[in-house]
């Protein structure tokens, strides 16, 4: 909860919400749990508004209540985390396009706008949206199987219901979690409500499960090191190994249930078309991913031919300390990336030692180690001799890494660089507001115009006065903003490792 | 001429006897090993012997011993008064290491004056030299003149005079990775298996040894120990990981980050050395800042 964080939340709320949400946001970043009227009170914003603006931020999730002291006023507070996942949305998209295909897209999209939704509800709107829509040829059937598969496979879970404490007198209810249970949907209905608009009464709320898209970018982080490292047949094998971890385990345990070689061979016989060399060689690769794979994968016993655990914490940690030497490299130079590994290599180790092994000039390596000390990427323990007369005993300094330091100040270093790219992009946005608003203008003119099937020279003549300079202007401007949303999603990349990281608490 | 030669091997003789018997040899011992050997050659040979100052002479039991003295030494006696011997031993005791001359000082109770002239003299004559230490700069330290200063004095290979040679160390190590990295590729794919490609993308040190010797970059000649300090740059460069072979030796292989470069190396602020000053009111800020322009364009 840094002031970084706090602005960089703020920035998000102002891009998605405006301006009035922001402020409320602000409000509750900065004091904390507290009820409508206080919040109405610092903000100016009539209560109204305040209301108005805590439902949109409850209905995302991003604001919870509970119950205040004298139980009939509800306290509500911030959830910075959930406001960042919002710049992940485009992320989910691509994942579930990639995996289930568009029409599955289309319904997370949807459930992601909304928030949350019932399932008849959100299967008629998808289905009359797409009604005319020749080309994608959607049907209402087609959307409720792809549904129950989505739901089927955790990424999408109902939402929490409200419940009221009977007897204890509090108005405020609270919010209880609901397991999951696949419906079934009846597609007689359903057509007839999207036909006839007949009235279905569905009241279970659905909303997307975060969680199990995080789990699919995790395992792609690891499939992608193993591919690095080795090659592309351990990465397949490390996602059969997944895969087998992801049906016996607890999504985030710091390590798996064992996963029996026998298994894995079987899966990878499965295959064996595409990766005839994986098939033959699976107990290979098993042991150069357990010698060479940075602990990813343990031996963890013999029976069954192996049994096998993949290290999740382990592979956290592995994968943040290559995003800090990423970070070191590219601040500080290469040199002192190097000096940054070494220190990871010796755990302790004192100045003079440093410049012994890093094979750096005297002066350069001193300066580095201390540039990195400054930069918080690297820590120092002092050791005094016990108190023994005369000043001439000397302190021995030793240099190490504080991997939960180091790793939050990587963090602080993304929020600033999210924070300033958004920043950036609404300074973009605001400074040629005319000129986008009336690209905006014009494009929806001339759509309308198309479809009226107005003769072409009217649309070439309502084209044209957007002059060339104007457009090449705009053309510069949507490039940029690209590339700062490119970036944005990038850096919530980096986000995400780190979070993976912090994500186990006794590291 | 022929007189002289026969008195040469005669001392040689005498010299190798002594070699043997690093306690001293007596009269008798000569005269057992050159029984041919009449007692005024003997005589003659070992005065001569004694003048040249290769024997010391001891009196044991009532006999007379002759002992080698250290072939060293019999240098500075020459014509070097006390204060000289005793600075000289002390540096010949030193070795390769060398000796700091306060240590001198300390252990030869001399004044600095005198020990400075006495240094300087042992210079003159090319008996010891100074070298300068490379982990403390200002420090000197005294050596024999023939001897070559010990690593942790020059610095081994990395060092020319006293100054640490950084482009010659990267130019190896780019050279060992380009090595390396010709074999990395072996692992993947491998159609006899991932073993068998590690295997052939491991190389070990001396492997790498052999291959900048050949290229022949490198004036001095490398040990293996030096070529496994730039290996072991290598791996802490993040380049190169090692392992070790069953019989002991360190083998390397070149690898590749485990993930590519995250976005907070992409963007302008991930690199920026204002970015702690930065902040969306002030001079520095987001809206304006030109490496952001520049990186926008």
């Amino acid at each position: 909860m840094s002031h970084q964080l706090g602005s960089l939340v703020s920035e998000i709320l102002n891009r998605h919400f405006g301006e009035i949400v922001q402020k409320v946001g602000d409000d509750l970043f900065s004091f904390g749990a507290r009820p409508v009227a206080a919040i109405a009170k610092t903000t100016e914003i009539p209560r109204i508004k305040v209301v108005e603006s805590l439902r949109t931020l409850l209905k995302y999730d991003l604001v919870t209540f509970e119950p205040s002291k004298n139980e009939v006023v509800a306290d509500y507070k911030i959830v910075p985390d959930n406001i960042l996942l919002l710049m992940r949305y485009p992320r989910y998209l691509l994942q579930i396009k990639s995996k289930h295909g568009s029409e599955a897209e289309m319904i997370v999209e949807e459930v992601l706008q909304r928030g949350c939704v019932t399932a008849t509800n959100l299967l008629v709107t998808l289905a009359r949206k797409y009604k005319d829509d020749r080309e994608k040829n959607i049907s209402i059937v087609s959307l409720k199987d792809m549904f129950i598969s989505l739901a089927t496979a955790g990424y999408l879970q109902q939402a929490a219901v409200a419940e009221v404490k009977e007897g204890e007198g509090g108005e405020v209810p609270t919010m209880v979690a609901v397991a999951t249970i696949v419906p079934e949907l009846d597609a007689r209905t359903l057509v007839l409500a999207m036909n006839e608009g007949a009235e279905v009464t569905d009241n279970i709320y659905w909303k997307v499960n975060f969680d199990r898209f995080h789990q699919d970018f995790r395992d792609e982080i690891m499939i992608d090191a193993m591919t690095r490292r080795i090659d592309e047949n351990a990465g397949e094998l490390m996602r059969h190994l997944l895969m087998q971890v992801y049906l016996n385990t607890p999504p985030w345990a710091a390590s798996s249930t064992p996963v029996p070689a026998l298994q894995l061979k079987e899966s990878a016989r499965r295959g064996a078309t595409e990766r005839p060399l994986l098939a033959q060689f699976v107990d290979h690769y098993l042991r150069v991913m357990e010698e060479n794979g940075c602990g990813f994968v343990r031996r963890s016993g013999d029976a069954s031919g192996g049994q096998f655990v993949v290290q999740m914490q382990r592979a956290a940690k592995e994968t943040v300390y290559a995003l800090l030497e990423h970070t070191v490299n590219e601040r500080l130079g290469s040199n002192a990336a190097r000096i940054f590994r070494l220190i990871r290599d010796k755990k302790y180790i004192e100045e003079e030692d440093i410049r012994k092994h890093a094979m750096v000039p005297n002066k350069e390596c001193k300066e580095l180690t201390y540039k990195l000390m400054e930069h918080h990427f690297i820590s120092v323990q002092p050791m005094r001799k016990a108190a023994s007369g005369g000043g001439l005993v000397k302190a021995i300094y030793l240099y190490y890494i504080n991997l939960h330091e180091t790793a939050h100040t990587a963090r602080e270093l993304c929020y600033r660089a999210c924070h300033n790219g958004l920043r950036r992009a609404a300074a973009a946005r605001r400074a040629h507001a005319r000129l986008l608003d009336k690209q905006r203008r014009v494009r929806s003119v001339v759509h309308s115009m198309r479809v009226r099937e107005d003769p072409q020279q009217h649309i070439a003549r309502v084209e044209e006065t957007i002059t060339p300079p104007e457009r090449q202007l705009i053309q510069s401007v949507e490039k940029q903003l690209k590339q700062l949303s490119t970036a944005e999603i990038e850096l919530d990349k980096a986000l995400f490792i780190l979070h993976w990281y912090f994500m186990y608490k006794d590291n | 001429m022929a007189t002289v030669k026969e008195e040469d091997s005669i001392t040689e003789k005498i010299l190798a006897i002594a070699k043997k018997n690093p306690k001293g040899i007596s009269d008798k011992d000569i005269s057992a090993a050159f029984p041919e050997l009449s007692p005024a050659d003997r005589v003659t040979a070992i005065n001569a012997l004694l003048q040249q100052g290769s024997f010391d002479l001891y009196n044991q039991g009532g006999a007379l011993i002759y002992r080698l003295k250290a072939a060293s030494s019999k240098q500075a006696v020459k014509g070097a008064d006390n204060e000289e011997k005793v600075v000289y031993n002390l540096i010949e005791e030193a070795e390769n290491k060398g000796i700091w001359i306060r240590d001198i000082r300390r252990r030869s109770n001399l004044a600095m004056t005198q020990l400075n002239k006495v240094l300087k003299s042992l210079e003159s004559k090319k008996l010891i030299k100074a070298v300068k230490c490379v982990n403390a700069s200002k420090k000197k330290v005294y050596m024999l003149y023939n001897l070559e200063p010990d690593r942790s004095i020059s610095g081994g290979a990395w060092y020319q005079d006293q100054e640490f040679e950084s482009e010659f160390v990267d130019i190896l190590n780019r050279q060992c990775l380009r090595f390396l990295q010709q074999r990395a590729d072996k692992i993947k794919n491998n159609p006899r298996g991932p073993i068998f490609g590690r295997t052939q993308s491991y190389a070990t040190a001396a492997e790498v040894q052999k291959y900048i010797a050949d290229l022949g970059i490198s004036k001095i000649t490398l040990d293996v120990e030096d070529v496994i300090t730039i290996l072991n740059t290598l791996v802490y460069d993040g380049k190169a990981e090692s392992s070790v072979y069953p019989d002991g030796s360190r083998v390397y292989r070149a690898i590749e980050s485990l993930i590519p470069a995250p976005g907070l190396v992409q963007v302008p602020c991930g690199v920026c050395p204002l970015v702690y000053n930065c902040c969306p009111t002030g001079l520095v800020n987001p809206q304006d800042c030109s490496y952001m322009t520049e990186w926008l364009e």
